[in-house]
């Protein structure tokens, strides 16, 4: 596993057209990336397909990733759930529930970097998650992890659809106000 | 950053935890477009929430898909076709490149020199999203996957059980709700939301001199129907919201109704309207006395305008 600070240099070598750099990135980050994706997508071919488009877009814009406001593997996390985001909610809710390939994601191996280490943004961000109501917890967190829309967060949960909208608007304002924000 | 309403931020944040749906995502897209600190504040929110994904397991693609990165990046012509379909680039450049004036001027009706046809507006903002069609599963891998599936079943909660931990994890370490402050356990707010947003083919941010939109007006272009949401609109204080249709082709503006203080006004009011018209006129808003203009003519002030830009291809519209 790279450092962060080799992820970096590793980019912007990228921005310079450099392949071999971007090869070791690829590899350095694959697996993290897909995991993120498989989780919200549940299908190997579209999350397959958001990984294509994600390092594409990484080898195209590399010159934009600003190391002053996120780690490397933040900035191409966001772009790979963004897009996997706008799949599924452009899909609509059933059609992914129902396909035959649909698939659970236990086979991911915990990443090592996080059993080791916790981030102090992610420890700050779990505390702030942390004191939410306990039901507002869950909310936030599946519709993160799983990407669920509002409407698969109602059924989860027994509650109307607005309801949720009004629980998780919220919850990210109180998020924001505990984050100091 | 700190000039946008609080609605402004629960949308950018709630579009970084993803629970959006397709026509917000793309209007908050389009707002990001043309809206270089309002890309930055979303993007801080995606980073923010990024943390989450350090406790998110490694899963290893198959080979080939580095395969197709490789000779995706190779073909010169693959590179601004993959630019096109991401609706998340937003950088200085573009962001500048995509915001026209697209509230600077109204045209009226005898100036019809100042061509719409010329403005940026018209053009299609890079929100637009085209996917190629999904790969066929149709080599040997499919047999091995097909196992792995079967596997992956067996554990049918998976999906929920890192939340689960997570919690669990909360509950033990920082989960303290005497520390939560009654101040953040106000009433819960009664949202009219029942409107359903039409599928968003054609949106206009109505705004004053590039500032943050006020409202966003998505034009549903089959049924020629319309939604105001409110984004960053102001109170009334007595006055009401009116909005106008403006185009050369007609001989003055056409009011379009009050917009309703809710945080969605729905109406098939531009029917009556050819699509050539809808498409190319600035739609404004002007501050009128309570219920609407007594003459059926502009009276007040236009505070808002803007024109439409199209979102969702038509191949696309569902």
């Amino acid at each position: 596993m790279l450092t962060p600070a080799e992820l970096v240099w590793l980019i912007a070598a990228v921005s310079k057209g450099d392949e071999a750099a971007f090869e070791r990135l690829y590899v350095a980050t694959r697996a993290k990336l897909y995991g993120v994706v498989l989780r919200i997508l549940r299908r190997q071919d579209l999350a397959e397909e958001v990984i294509q488009e994600t390092y594409v877009k990484v080898w195209n814009s590399a010159g934009q990733f600003n190391p002053a406001v996120s780690s490397p593997i933040t900035w191409m996390a966001a772009i790979a759930r963004n897009r996997a985001i706008d799949i599924v909610r452009k899909r609509g809710e059933s059609s992914i529930e129902e396909e035959p390939e649909a698939m659970d994601v236990a086979a991911e191996t915990p990443d090592p970097l996080a059993r080791r280490e916790m981030s102090e943004e992610l420890k700050r961000l779990l505390e702030c998650v942390g004191r939410l109501e306990p039901d507002r917890q869950k909310l936030v967190l599946l519709a993160y992890y799983n990407g669920w829309s509002r409407e698969q967060l109602a059924a989860k949960f027994g509650t109307p659809v607005n309801t949720v909208k009004t629980w998780l608007r919220r919850s990210m304002i109180e998020i924001r106000a505990c984050l100091g924000l | 950053m700190m000039a946008y309403s609080e609605d402004h931020i629960a949308l950018a944040a709630e579009y970084a935890l993803g629970t959006l749906d397709a026509d917000e995502r793309v209007q908050v897209q389009t707002m990001m477009s043309v809206d270089a600190s309002y890309a930055v504040l979303c993007e801080a929110w995606q980073f923010r929430l990024g943390a989450l994904n350090q406790m998110v397991g490694l899963v290893e693609p198959r080979a080939d898909v580095w395969e197709r990165i490789k000779a995706a990046i190779a073909g010169p012509a693959a590179a601004p076709a993959m630019l096109a379909a991401e609706p998340q680039v937003v950088t200085p450049d573009s962001a500048e490149a995509t915001a026209p004036a697209l509230a600077s001027e109204i045209p009226t009706p005898e100036g019809q020199a100042s061509a719409p046809a010329a403005e940026p507006a018209g053009e299609p903002v890079a929100v637009a999203t085209r996917r190629a069609e999904p790969p066929r599963m149709d080599d040997p891998d499919v047999i091995r996957l097909a196992a792995r599936v079967r596997q992956w079943r067996t554990v049918a909660n998976a999906m929920t059980a890192l939340a689960a931990a997570l919690l669990a994890m909360i509950s033990v370490q920082v989960y303290r709700p005497d520390l939560l402050p009654n101040a953040l356990r106000s009433k819960p707010r009664t949202q009219v939301a029942d409107v359903k947003t039409p599928p968003a083919q054609f949106v206009a941010l109505l705004q004053k001199n590039g500032e943050a939109p006020a409202f966003i007006l998505t034009v549903d272009a089959v049924s020629k129907s319309f939604t105001v949401r409110r984004v960053g609109a102001g109170p009334e204080q007595g006055k009401s919201y009116e909005l106008w249709l403006v185009s050369d082709r007609l001989q003055a503006p056409r009011s379009l109704g009050v917009i309703g203080s809710s945080d969605f006004t729905t109406r098939p009011a531009l029917s009556s309207f050819d699509s050539d018209t809808v498409n190319s006129a600035t739609y404004a808003v002007s501050l009128e006395p309570e219920g609407g203009s007594p003459t059926g003519a502009v009276t007040g002030p236009i505070v808002f305008s803007g024109k439409l830009i199209e979102t969702v291809p038509a191949a696309d519209a569902r």
